[in-house]
């Protein structure tokens, strides 16, 4: 009898847990960041306490261009562009009661980010640099050498998130850990490990730009049949699926949301083509070394097909990996050759083959194509099984090699990954970042593609500080990568969100971090 | 009696030995963590540093006894993954919702599958008891993730009577825990079953109804009493298939316990968290098999000889 | 073969083992209207026959346009082949080591019997996962995991029954006589134990398929594009919804043979198993 009672009364109460939610609360299904920390240097920029804290640099919600919204007012450089000065916005202050932010507030986070801890993206782009106060809100960086891209390392995919020096001194690293004081819209509530975040919404923000949703939770869901499944039971507002579960959620009544700009390109790459004379890493029996392969390769892939297949028909063929509209060395005249050169041609791709000699000229014929699993593109193994169905047809020799995203790494840090294998240019990057990342030497070790053409020019691009020569040299080096087929680009497409409408309205967002998504105080609750 | 416990647990620590030589050299082999923890655009330098500041720049051998000898104490090292968190730590906090979830699961597959046995053995090679046997092996036939996937989609998206997934309250247990619990079921029916065709065919029980004692009374009160310990057996076996079991119903369901934490530390190359977590489990196996023999020897004289 | 146990002959496993295990392993080349492994991106997710789809494809196509009836057949050879090697294996050892163990006793049962413990205590799906991580996915590993998964359960049953083998009469006469170790252990004691090899072995198969569905699960099984059963299933799993036959009908190929191939165990050791024949 008593017992009875007792389990009774503790199902109610374990019920009744679940039954917490109020009307202003927009939930977020997403994938999981591959660190949960509240410490971004620790991670490797996939950070998720964006509604909460800030950069010096804001972006333009439809543009994606820099603008103000974030913690500086105003910026400017000297001619070299080794000096820049950042001025912070008057009354901005962080959460808590912690007080206005300053220049100390930069000078400390710019330590805590360039610590030898450090695992952070893109922070060789504030290694050996000097920051300085010059007064509570002016901070000057003097870099070592020229960066015209120095903004993107304070904008939405940046490597520098201004934390609370006040905390700092108060609590210690273990304040950060367990309430970090931040700067934006929303303020820090909780941390689950492995669920997610949760923000509640900050009274009179000091932009004066307040958010409409009272309280924002993200939701962590590794399984996309789980996040679609959240979404349609109406437990999640909103969920960032794969391309291909989109139907289902539209089928049933929810919407998509796209960035306002191209968020990602995808590509696959012909990794260990290191033509560089003298590379001890090269390996001369790489089929694709040959530049028939690489062409017959690109010839042999239906692009209009593969944006059917993996993207649901919602994506753009992609010029020239790296190579963007918004950044530095855009070549209208290469993305109207794109037909000319990579367009689909079975034919001209076996004539290509058998010009080169294949697969009897060669010592190893067999093209490894990797099949990975990388959070945020779920579709790169059907990516594999597509490749290899493009290239069988042809005549290639292939086969499936898998390996997770960490193993890829590993194969890449010591230049060893001869393989013919996926890669995401997300959020798209300025050029230099991009031409570092993919095709020139500077970029070492995660280099896939290097010739001496680009190298020579990218000494030239690095060194240059003039706009107008930047610009040309760019574009040249991206006409070399297109006219080597360096790579075998494949798709440009925004960041897609499902949404209920029943109980979001819209949301604006430009794409440009790493998750896609930003900009959460302009969800428009219903 | 002394002599047998002092052997058995001086062997029980020796397999605990290999056991932590297997799980370090794996994690080990398996990669190095900076390959999950660094973005793509690593520089040399910033490798160079990390790998330092993680001291993986010491000879394998020399971490591995700095590893054993902090672990005696206690101390599994700095999760890599969750930063300001010692690996201990990590597992430890998802440790109760694993044994949530493992409990539940143990309770429901108990109760299901009890009866199921019980029946199928009374009502031996009749329709009941193939229809029992059927029940019981389709959780072991199906893979786990579909079945639990399936269970989600009907009973939480269609039906809407339990949440999908997450951590959480009652509720949020019974899908995932009844996806596991099946697997459960039918090694327990079986277990079941068999027992009681033993004890059913056993002079007692035969003297029990030729004094003319209802046949129900017979079943529950006599039989069932005596076959109910064969089935305890098997939560040794079960201790081990915990972990196993978790590991892709968590993922599944979002659960965020111990499964969850191996595979996704895994993933993330942070060997402190795995070795913890693996070891924790083998400690979990072996105190349980070393608990059932102890008591097998107590209640059997005869085991402690062989 | 007892009349009894004939009467109980479990038919209908049998025959659904046949008609979904070992018929298309051996004849999937002959039978599958389509190869599995040519796709067809004009005849992409199109639905099973009955369901809004065509002869062509009667169970539906998948995501790249290839013929499910097909995949699904050829998939019997990776489901045949794995348990079938794997479980060779992991029987050969387990019983040999369990033999040893069993007749030799002393510390070489003392090592044996800890080595069983140590693989019972390591949770095998992350053993697969570390080694998957050391050299990518194949099938060598799928097999290598089964071994590791089972061996144990044949050496800790066939030591246990070689403990009470050696005492009885008829292995003390061979000693007597004159036997060797090895003439005793495989003339006198392995015959006594076949038995319950072969059951064990024929319950191990439904262990094997569902571990490597496992596998494929965490991304570590069989490499694609192999058509293997769980594969198939955990690569359908994300289109339940719409493209449910994607997961659905191999998933009911997975149920069939586990279910069949533990039916006709059951059957087997209530034939087989002296103690339960008598009952």
């Amino acid at each position: 009898m008593k017992l009875t009672r007792i389990a009774g009364v503790s199902l109610a109460v374990l019920l009744g847990t679940t039954v917490l939610t109020s009307a202003q609360t927009i939930t977020v299904a997403m994938s999981p960041p591959s660190v949960e920390t509240n410490r971004y240097w620790n991670t490797p920029g996939d950070f998720n306490l964006g509604p909460a804290m800030q950069g010096l640099v804001g972006h333009d919600p439809v543009t994606g261009m820099y603008d103000n919204s974030g913690l500086a007012e105003s910026w400017s450089h000297n001619d070299d562009f080794t000096e820049w000065t950042f001025t912070l916005h008057e009354g901005a202050e962080f959460h808590f009661g912690y007080g206005p932010v300053t220049a100390a507030d930069v000078v400390h986070s710019h330590t805590l980010h360039t610590g030898e801890d450090s695992t952070l993206i893109g922070v060789a782009q504030l290694k050996d640099v000097a920051v300085e106060a010059l007064d509570e809100r002016t901070v000057k960086f003097t870099l070592p050498r020229p960066q015209i891209d120095f903004l993107f390392a304070h904008g939405g995919r940046g490597s520098l998130v201004i934390y609370s020096k006040a905390q700092y001194d108060a609590e210690g690293l273990e304040g950060y850990d367990t309430r970090p004081a931040g700067t934006g819209e929303f303020q820090f509530v909780a941390r689950n490990i492995g669920q997610g975040l949760t923000f509640e919404r900050v009274e009179n923000h000091w932009s004066g730009r307040d958010a409409e949703v009272e309280r924002l939770v993200l939701r962590f869901i590794g399984e996309p049949a789980t996040a679609l499944a959240t979404l349609l039971s109406r437990e999640a507002d909103m969920a960032v699926l794969p391309r291909e579960l989109q139907p289902d959620a539209i089928n049933a009544g929810f919407e998509a949301i796209g960035s306002s700009n191209a968020a990602n390109q995808t590509a696959m790459l012909f990794n260990g083509t290191f033509l560089t004379e003298g590379d001890d890493k090269l390996d001369p029996t790489l089929p694709w070394l040959d530049i028939r392969i690489r062409e017959a390769i690109n010839r042999a892939i239906d692009r209009e097909a593969v944006i059917d297949v993996l993207y649901d028909g919602r994506a753009s063929i992609l010029p020239v990996f790296g190579m963007d509209p918004r950044h530095e060395g855009y070549r209208e005249d290469l993305a109207e050759m794109f037909e000319e050169y990579y367009g689909y041609d079975p034919e001209r791709a076996m004539a290509l083959m058998a010009e080169a000699g294949y697969p009897q000229d060669f010592e190893n014929p067999v093209i490894p194509i990797l099949s990975s699993n990388l959070a945020g593109n779920p579709e790169f193994p059907t990516m594999a099984e597509l490749m290899q169905v493009f290239l069988d047809e042809v005549g290639f020799q292939t086969e499936i090699v898998e390996l997770d995203w960490a193993g890829l790494g590993a194969l890449r840090r010591a230049r060893e990954a001869r393989l013919f294998h996926p890669m995401r240019n997300m959020p798209v990057k300025p050029s230099a970042v991009g031409i570092g990342n993919y095709y020139a030497s500077s970029g070492r070790p995660n280099v896939n593609y290097e010739d001496p053409v680009i190298e020579e020019l990218n000494t030239l691009y690095a060194a240059s500080t003039d706009p107008q020569e930047r610009e040309e040299l760019a574009g040249r080096i991206f006409q070399q990568a297109f006219e080597q087929y360096a790579v075998a680009p494949l798709a440009s497409l925004s960041a897609e969100i499902m949404v209920n409408p029943e109980t979001v309205a819209g949301w604006t967002f430009p794409g440009v971090t790493s998750a896609g998504i930003s900009h959460f105080n302009l969800i428009e609750p219903q | 009696m002394l002599t047998f416990l002092f052997k058995r647990t001086l062997y029980a620590l020796i397999s605990l030995l290999v056991i932590t030589l297997i799980v370090f050299s794996l994690s080990h082999l398996s990669g190095n963590p900076l390959d999950a923890l660094l973005p793509d655009d690593a520089t040399p330098q910033q490798i160079e540093q990390v790998t330092r500041h993680l001291g993986l720049d010491r000879p394998i051998w020399v971490q591995y006894l700095t590893f054993l000898q902090n672990a005696a104490m206690g101390d599994f090292g700095d999760s890599l993954k969750w930063k300001g968190q010692t690996a201990a730590e990590v597992v430890w906090e998802r440790l109760p919702a694993t044994l949530q979830l493992g409990g539940l699961a143990l309770l429901i597959s108990i109760v299901v599958a009890l009866p199921l046995g019980v029946m199928a053995a009374v009502y031996k090679n009749t329709a009941l008891d193939a229809v029992a046997t059927v029940i019981a092996l389709l959780g072991q036939s199906l893979p786990a993730f579909w079945l639990g996937l399936v269970l989600m989609w009907i009973f939480a998206v269609m039906l809407g009577w339990f949440p999908t997934s997450g951590y959480g309250g009652l509720s949020h247990m019974i899908l995932p825990a009844v996806a596991m619990a099946w697997f459960q079921v039918a090694a327990l029916t079986r277990l079941t079953r068999s027992a009681m065709l033993e004890v059913l065919d056993a002079e007692y029980i035969k003297l029990a109804r030729v004094k003319g004692v209802r046949e129900r009374r017979v079943v529950w009160k006599h039989a069932f009493r005596n076959a109910a310990i064969v089935p305890v057996t098997y939560f040794g076996v079960l201790a081990g298939s915990l972990l196993t079991g978790s590991v892709v119903i968590e993922t599944v369901f979002n659960w965020p316990g111990t499964g969850w934490l191996a595979i996704t530390a895994i993933q993330g190359r942070d060997f402190p968290v795995v070795q913890t977590v693996v070891l924790f489990f083998a400690v979990l196996f072996l105190l349980a098999n070393l608990i059932v023999d102890i008591l097998y020897a107590l209640i059997d004289p005869r085991i402690r000889n062989t | 073969m007892s009349r009894r146990a004939l009467r109980r002959l479990p038919l209908v496993p049998i025959l659904l083992l046949f008609l979904v295990l070992i018929i298309p392993a051996f004849l999937a080349t002959w039978i599958a209207p389509h190869d599995p492994y040519i796709s067809n991106l004009r005849a992409r997710l199109q639905p099973p026959v009955g369901f809004g789809g065509s002869w062509d494809y009667p169970l539906g196509t998948d995501r790249l346009g290839r013929c499910m009836l097909s995949r699904i057949l050829h998939g019997a050879k990776y489901a045949l082949g794995i348990s079938m090697v794997g479980i060779a294996i992991g029987a050969i050892l387990g019983t040999a080591l369990g033999l040893i163990s069993g007749y030799l006793r002393g510390w070489v049962d003392v090592i044996i019997m800890r080595l069983v413990d140590i693989t019972f205590a390591l949770p095998s799906i992350l053993l697969a996962l570390a080694l998957a991580a050391i050299s990518g996915p194949s099938l060598g590993l799928v097999v290598l995991v089964v071994v590791f998964v089972i061996w144990g359960f044949f050496a800790r049953q066939v030591r246990a029954e070689t403990l009470s083998l050696r005492e009885r009469d008829f292995v003390a006469r061979a000693r007597v006589a004159g036997a060797s170790g090895g003439r005793i252990v495989l003339r006198y004691i392995l015959p006594n134990i076949m038995n319950t090899i072969i059951v064990l072995a024929t319950l191990q198969i439904g262990v094997v398929i569902i571990l490597e569905a496992t596998l494929s699960f965490l991304g570590i099984g069989i490499p694609r594009p192999a058509p293997a059963w769980g594969l198939l299933v955990a690569d359908g799993r994300q289109l339940i919804v719409s493209n449910w036959w994607i997961s659905l009908f191999p998933g009911l190929a997975i149920l069939l043979t586990v279910l069949s191939v533990n039916l006709i165990g059951d059957w087997l050791r209530d034939w087989l198993d002296p103690k339960l024949r008598q009952a």
